[in-house]
This record gives C-alpha cells, sequence and structure tokens, in this order.
C-alpha cells in the first residue's frame, strides 16, 4: 500500500514540480539497499517515501497522519507584530527611519569598535567589515590560492560579497552590539548601515555615500549590492523551488560524483602526478585541552581539598548518626580517646570487630582520615 | 593484495575449525615468547583498593557522571576558530573515542553564533505563522503533545573538514572531522503540525529564528519541511543540552548543521527567502569563478578511519598483530551503501564491511581486519558510497569544481598516513 505521506498539505502544482524535477534530475538510483524506492529530494539526496507503514527503516505511526491536532493557540496581533520583525530584500519587515554617516561613525566607534577594529578592518577573531572599496574587491573572488600560499586569496566582506543590504540591517539590530543584541534603536540601526556602506564605498543610485549622507528606508531600498549576482542556484521568484531541485540535480555543479557501484575504480586508480602532501610548518596544533589519552585522574582531583562532612556524610553517618555508633562531639568518645589518639586512629584505618569499616569504607588516605577522626570526636 | 589475502586468511575458518585453530593457537601461546610474562603482573597480584573499600553510595552523583580516568575525553576548541570571544565559535567532538553511532550529549559538539542560550522551559514559547491559514503559539507542554517520532541523525557543521581545502592542517582526527556528532532525536514532524495550520499554496519557504542574541535565522525550502523536518526536543533520552538548543531545535536530518536552528523560537512561512545573515556572508562555497553556491544544503557523502588516527597510532602493534581498521561513513544524501579501503593513497582499494545498523542520513561504522607487519608502511584511505548514487570524490576531482577557496562541504577522500613506527599523521594525496 503506497501512501504519499506530502498529501493535502501540498498544493497539486508543486507536487508536480516535485516529479518533474525527480523524473528530469536522473536520480532515480536504487542500488538495493533497505530503502527501496529512491527519488532525488530537493537537495540531490533519496527522498524516503512512506511505504505501508514504514519509511526507510523506520515504523510510522499511521494514526497520526493527515490527523488535525489543535494544540496551542492564535497568538495575538501585538505577539505577532513582536516577533515578526524580519526584513526580506523587498523591504517587507524594514521600519520606516533614518541616520546618518556620520552618526553611524560615531555610534561605530563607541559599540563597535573595539571588536571589528578601525574603519570595519577586523581583528582579534572578529570578522572584517570592509576591506575598502566593494566594487573592486569583487574582482578578488576569482583568486585562488591553489599551490602558493603566498598569493591573496577572495576577500569576503560585506562590501565585496553580500548580495543584500537588507540582511545587514536585519542583523545589526536583532545580533549587534554581540554582548547586548537588541539594544540599538531603528534610526541608529540606519546610521550603521549608512557607515557600513560608506566605508565599503557602495554608492546609491550613483551617488557616494559620503559623510553628509543620510539613510533612509527610501534610499536603502535602492541598493544593489555589487555582488548581487554572484550566487547560484536562483532562489528568486517564482519558479526558484525548481531552479535548486535542477541544480541539484547535477552533481558538477557542487563537485559530487557519481556512480554505479559495480563501475567504480577498484585498481590503479590515481592519476600518476598524484604525490603526498604533508602538514607545513607544524599545521595548527593548538588544541584545549592540548589533547592526550592517558585514562588518569585529573589534576584538579589529585589535589582536592578534603571535604570533611562531605565525608562523614557519605560515609559515616549511616552508624554514626544512628546510634550505631557514637555520633559527632558525643561526650562518650571521651572512653576511648582516653585510650590515646593513636589507639583510635589505629581502629578507624584497619576498622573493628564491633562494625566499623577500615577506614569507614572510604579510600581515603591515613592522614584525610585521621582529618576526619578528628571532626568526628570534636564536631569540628 | 596482501592485506585482502590477510582479510581472506581470516575468513576461512569455519565453525567446525574452530576449536582446531583454537588448540593450537594455545600451543603457540605457551611456547611462543611474546605471551609468556616473565613477572606476575603486580595488578592480579595485589589486592586493588576499589576491592577493599566501599565505593560510593548511590546518594553520590545522582546525574551520574563518566569514570574520572576519562577525564581526557572532552570537546576540543582552539584559537583558530576563536571568533567572538569563544561565542561565535565551535567545540568539536572527539570522535577519536566514539563508539557506535550515537555520541553521549556531553560530547555533542557545540558551535553557537552569540554564546549558548539558557532558556527557561516555562517561558518557552513556538510562534508559527506567515502564509498559513491558522498561526498558532505553542508552550512547550502543548508542542510535546503532539505525536512523537524518533530518529538517529547526525549533525555535521558543513565547515567539518573546510580548514584543509588548500593542505592539511590538523594532525588531528577531532579537529580535522569532529564539526559532527550524532544522537537519537525525538519531536514532532513538522508536517504533522502543519496539516493542523493550512499551509497556503504560494507558501515555499520557511524562516526558522532562535531565540539567542544572534537571533540565528535560516531560509528552508518547502520540500524539506513536508519531507523529514522535525522540532525536536529530546537528545539521547533525555532534555537537549543547551548546547543543542534547549528546550527545542529544529532538525534537518542530513543537512547543514547551521540550519537546524537552535532555541527555536519562530516559523515563519512566506513567498520568497530571506537572506539571513548565515545563508549570504557565511554557509556559501565560492568557487573559482568567482560564483559561491547558496542554500547548500545536504551534507555529501564521507567517511574517515577513525582507529589508526593521529591521536590512536599502531605503535604499540607487534609484528603479527591482528588489528581492527575502524571508522565512520556518513551521508546527508541518504543510506551508506559501502565502504573502499585503500593502503596506498587512493591508488587500489579493498572492500571493507558496513558494522551495526545502517540507517539514513546516520553514521555507519564499517570495518576491515588487518594484519600488521612491524615497519609496514601504509597510506590509509576510506572512500564511501550512498544509495542517492554518490561516491566521494579525490581531493583533484572535488578541487577541480570547487577550488579551494570555497570553505564549506568539502568530502573528499581523506588519508592517514601510518610511519614504519606505527606513528599516524594526517597526509593528502593531490596532484
Amino acid at each position: 500500500m503506497f501512501k504519499l505521506d506530502r498529501k493535502l498539505i501540498i498544493p497539486a502544482t508543486i507536487t508536480m514540480a516535485v516529479l518533474f524535477a525527480a523524473g528530469c534530475g536522473g536520480a532515480n538510483t536504487t542500488t538495493g539497499s533497505a530503502n527501496e524506492v529512491s527519488k532525488s529530494d530537493i537537495s540531490g539526496g533519496v527522498y524516503y517515501p512512506i511505504i505501508g507503514n514504514k519509511t526507510g527503516p523506520y515504523n510510522v505511526n499511521t494514526q497520526a497522519l493527515g490527523m488535525k491536532i489543535n494544540n496551542g493557540r492564535v497568538p495575538t496581533a501585538n505577539e505577532l507584530a513582536a516577533w515578526d520583525k524580519d526584513v526580506m530584500p523587498d523591504g517587507t519587515g524594514l521600519p520606516e527611519g533614518e541616520g546618518s554617516v556620520e552618526d553611524g561613525e560615531e555610534l561605530y566607534e563607541a559599540k563597535c569598535i573595539a571588536c571589528h577594529g578601525d574603519f570595519g578592518s577586523g581583528g582579534g577573531g572578529y570578522p572584517s567589515l570592509s576591506k575598502g572599496n566593494g566594487e573592486e574587491l569583487k574582482a578578488t573572488l576569482t583568486n585562488n590560492r591553489y599551490r602558493d600560499p603566498e598569493a591573496d586569496g577572495p576577500t569576503r566582506v560585506f562590501g565585496s560579497y553580500w548580495p543584500q543590504i537588507s540582511t545587514m540591517w536585519w542583523y545589526i539590530r536583532d545580533g549587534m552590539p554581540h554582548p547586548m543584541s537588541k539594544t540599538l534603536t531603528d534610526d541608529q540601526v540606519y546610521s550603521l548601515t549608512a557607515y557600513m556602506l560608506n566605508i565599503n564605498e557602495i554608492e546609491i543610485d550613483g551617488e557616494e555615500v559620503d559623510d553628509e549622507y543620510v539613510l533612509t528606508r527610501e534610499k536603502m531600498l535602492k541598493v544593489k549590492m555589487p555582488n548581487r549576482d554572484g550566487f547560484e542556484p536562483n532562489i528568486d521568484g517564482k519558479n526558484a523551488l525548481n531552479d535548486v531541485r535542477v541544480y541539484f540535480a547535477n552533481p558538477a555543479n557542487f563537485g559530487a560524483q557519481k556512480v554505479k557501484p559495480s563501475e567504480r575504480c577498484m585498481t590503479d586508480c590515481q592519476d600518476k602526478s598524484a604525490k603526498v602532501v604533508r602538514i607545513e610548518n607544524g599545521g595548527i596544533s593548538e588544541f584545549n585541552p592540548p589533547y592526550n589519552s592517558a585514562k588518569d585522574l585529573p589534576a584538579d582531583e589529585v589535589k582536592a581539598a578534603l571535604n570533611v562532612k562531605e565525608v562523614y556524610a557519605n560515609n559515616c553517618a549511616m552508624c554514626h548518626d544512628n546510634g550505631v555508633a557514637p555520633t559527632v562531639g558525643d561526650p562518650d568518645w571521651s572512653r576511648l580517646t582516653s585510650k590515646g589518639m593513636e589507639a583510635v586512629y589505629a581502629n578507624g584505618i584497619s576498622g573493628t570487630d564491633a562494625g566499623m569499616p577500615p577506614k569507614g569504607g572510604s579510600s581515603l588516605s591515613d592522614a584525610d582520615f585521621k582529618t576526619v577522626v578528628d571532626y568526628v570526636i570534636n564536631g569540628k | 593484495m596482501d592485506n585482502k589475502k590477510s582479510q581472506k586468511d581470516l575468513e576461512v575458518s569455519s565453525r567446525r575449525d574452530f576449536f582446531k585453530r583454537t588448540a593450537a593457537i594455545g600451543v603457540t601461546a605457551l611456547a611462543g615468547t611474546s605471551l609468556a610474562a616473565s613477572q606476575d603482573d603486580p595488578a592480579i597480584m595485589h589486592h586493588v583498593p576499589w576491592g577493599q573499600t566501599w565505593g560510593d553510595p548511590i546518594t553520590k552523583n545522582l546525574y551520574g557522571m563518566p569514570s574520572k580516568y576519562e577525564h581526557n575525553v572532552t570537546r576540543r576548541y582552539t584559537k583558530l576558530l576563536a571568533s567572538g570571544n569563544y561565542r561565535a565559535s565551535i567545540a568539536v567532538t572527539p570522535i577519536q573515542d566514539s563508539m557506535g553511532i550515537i555520541t553521549p550529549n556531553g560530547l555533542f559538539f557545540s558551535r553557537s553564533h552569540g554564546g549558548v542560550a539558557h532558556v527557561d522551559p516555562n517561558e518557552y514559547r513556538l510562534m508559527i505563522h506567515g502564509l498559513l491559514e491558522k498561526p498558532i503559539v505553542l508552550t512547550l507542554d502543548e508542542l510535546k503533545r503532539y505525536p512523537s517520532v524518533t530518529r538517529t541523525h547526525f549533525i555535521e557543521c558543513p565547515a567539518n573538514g573546510g580548514q584543509e581545502w588548500r593542505g592539511p592542517q590538523f594532525n588531528s582526527l577531532q579537529f580535522a572531522k569532529g564539526f559532527m556528532a550524532s544522537a537519537e532525536w525525538t519531536g514532532v514532524y513538522l508536517k504533522t503540525i502543519l496539516e493542523d495550520l493550512g499551509l497556503k499554496p504560494e507558501a515555499q519557504w520557511m524562516l526558522a529564528e532562535g531565540s539567542d542574541n544572534s537571533e540565528m535565522g535560516r531560509s528552508v525550502p518547502i520540500d524539506k519541511v513536508l519531507d523529514d523536518a522535525m522540532i525536536v526536543w529530546g537528545q539521547n533520552g533525555e532534555a537537549l543540552r543547551p548546547e543543542q538548543g534547549y528546550p527545542v531545535r529544529l532538525l534537518l536530518p542530513g543537512w547543514e548543521g547551521n540550519l537546524m536552528v537552535k532555541w527555536l523560537k519562530r516559523l515563519d512561512f512566506a513567498a520568497e527567502p530571506w537572506y539571513a545573515k548565515e545563508e549570504t556572508s557565511k554557509y556559501t562555497a565560492l568557487k573559482p569563478s568567482g560564483k559561491a553556491i547558496q542554500h547548500f544544503y545536504a551534507n555529501e557523502v564521507n567517511s574517515t578511519v577513525t582507529s589508526p588516527s593521529p591521536e590512536i597510532p599502531w605503535t604499540s602493534l607487534k609484528d603479527g598483530d591482528v588489528v581492527e581498521i575502524q571508522g565512520l561513513a556518513w551521508s546527508g544524501m541518504g543510506t551508506i551503501t559501502g565502504v573502499d579501503l585503500s593502503f596506498d593513497g587512493g591508488n587500489n582499494y579493498v572492500e571493507a564491511e558496513l558494522k551495526g545498523l545502517v540507517l539514513p542520513k546516520s553514521w555507519t561504522r564499517w570495518s576491515y581486519m588487518h594484519t600488521y607487519k612491524k615497519g609496514e608502511k601504509l597510506l590509509l584511505t576510506s572512500r564511501a558510497m550512498d544509495d542517492a548514487g554518490y561516491i566521494q570524490p579525490t581531493i583533484d576531482q572535488e578541487t577541480l569544481v570547487m577550488g579551494v577557496e570555497s570553505v564549506y562541504h568539502r568530502n573528499a577522500v581523506e588519508t592517514w598516513e601510518v610511519t614504519a613506527t606505527g606513528e599516524v599523521n594526517h597526509v593528502q594525496i593531490r596532484s
């Protein structure tokens, strides 16, 4: 019995598109695994439909399929407005407001410079926000340091790489400053965004974003980032999902390899020019904690201070607090201590026929155990 | 190949031969110098401290801890990946010490973009809205009332191995491949919740947003939402750890760990994707053409030898010792169908054997029995295949398409060099 688990909730048009994409992707590989039917999913992987009551090797609670379960409640308008604040490239969610480059720079120097450096230069493991003119630096994106470690790599900063400015506005408001996020006003976010455009030398409608520039919602929506067209597959518009499916149906697009198992290379597979490449200059070996395979006691355990009360509670209390033996500070102890403390210690360490286990069953050193005995007798 | 022979030798024994062989080995053992001890072992001859005193009362460690002697088995971090004072950073899983296909919760790799948030479950709310007939808000209890599903999946940071596009960097399995871990997850299929909410036809993308200080968000295509996407609250039989998004995270089996938003707060459905920070500035793979792959979803088929490894060398092996070469294979695109092992860096391969459960989008164990020859030099390379039809590329094949600057989704075969003294080094074989 074949039951398609996408029924009801997925519109017919999309279902058609899924089937079409799987068909033209040519990815219907069945290699005899336990999971019988394979159909390409959007990422180029296998889609495991529910067949009978199983998806792949997992049993499915078929009673739960297609059932409407009315949990939760509808959010209020205010609740929706409080949380639905994401900002999309077309301006959805972007509030009105304005901010100048000048204010942005002042704010940057007060709240951002400690981590992101002068003019967004980065440092200390924090991301660079600018390396100069975004449009010019875009040309570095074809740099590849194949064999030359001295060569310049690609520069992937806001100005040269990010496809949309809405991302910057949204992230500054919700994620920055890192240790105290969501504390900036919308106008402050506009100011900082303006400053980002300024240090990356990005123009708006042919106009330079200079120190006097005041960024508004309307102007921000006119920004076309230099690398707007630098990404694949297409994810915009009505055909986006199908474009993605088609893209990942072709392994050549993303460096993957497909092969029939029976045709994979088993002997003499390597190019003659292949050679062993080793780690250079020691590689990266600064690990915390340093690697150690020893099965020993941790350092702090070895010299851990003796917690007398804890030892007593765990080892002694069940007899000494229950009338089986004298309790902490009991005057009755004088009967034994009158014979000398050494005798008391010795009895404690080796145990007695009266029922005292050696060292009370603890694994303490003799010296530590004596400290515990002192506590039991004197109460301190 | 010699190594193929050694495997065959081990396989010839039928059950009938077992007792004969055991008898023969017994004689060898008695006569052989290697097994004859010259002195009695004090660990046997003396009473051990834990055998003569009480152990801990059951009142101690009411949430159990590993043996104190296992304290070196931990996550590790490095300054190289220290962004944001270790708040936008990663601590990686000691996969050299991993057993089976489940990672203990305390060793599960930890990656965050604004630090590990500590969410009060009483104040936890999940809002699901956008292009739906009915938006909802759920408390944690209401969420858990949905019919639950339990599945085993790895989660892998797509930057696993990403430091090594231009050459080997980490002489360490933990850092070369430990940006991943695996667990048995419990939660609800997103499609089960959506049955009730009525997805509108134009809803093609879903924004998943976290409640942490970075408000980490990603766009997810509707295909995945309606396939196996889950909202999970259980990890290996207990609540999610804070590092894994307590109390609730998104789980997209097989896909980039970054997409599986932690401390999940909101799911919004729309006709267009969002261009969130972690799907534009990062998690995009730059190709030599200058174009970058965005919305790169599934982690491709991959594998590694876990033993031996730089952390587990063969320095103590003696000539003729029989040793199990062990490894992991995994694919975010399907189920592992086979693993091949090479002793010469990928020129010639033999078939390894899969072990234990073989599940979709899950870690899969494999092994190969080897008879060690003292002084032998090997280049151990593993290569996995999945039921989507993919096989791991060579480094040359992968860099031909992706170049060496793409950071993410590196799944070319990896090689350990075993030296004449049994040390193990991370190397690469490339033209």
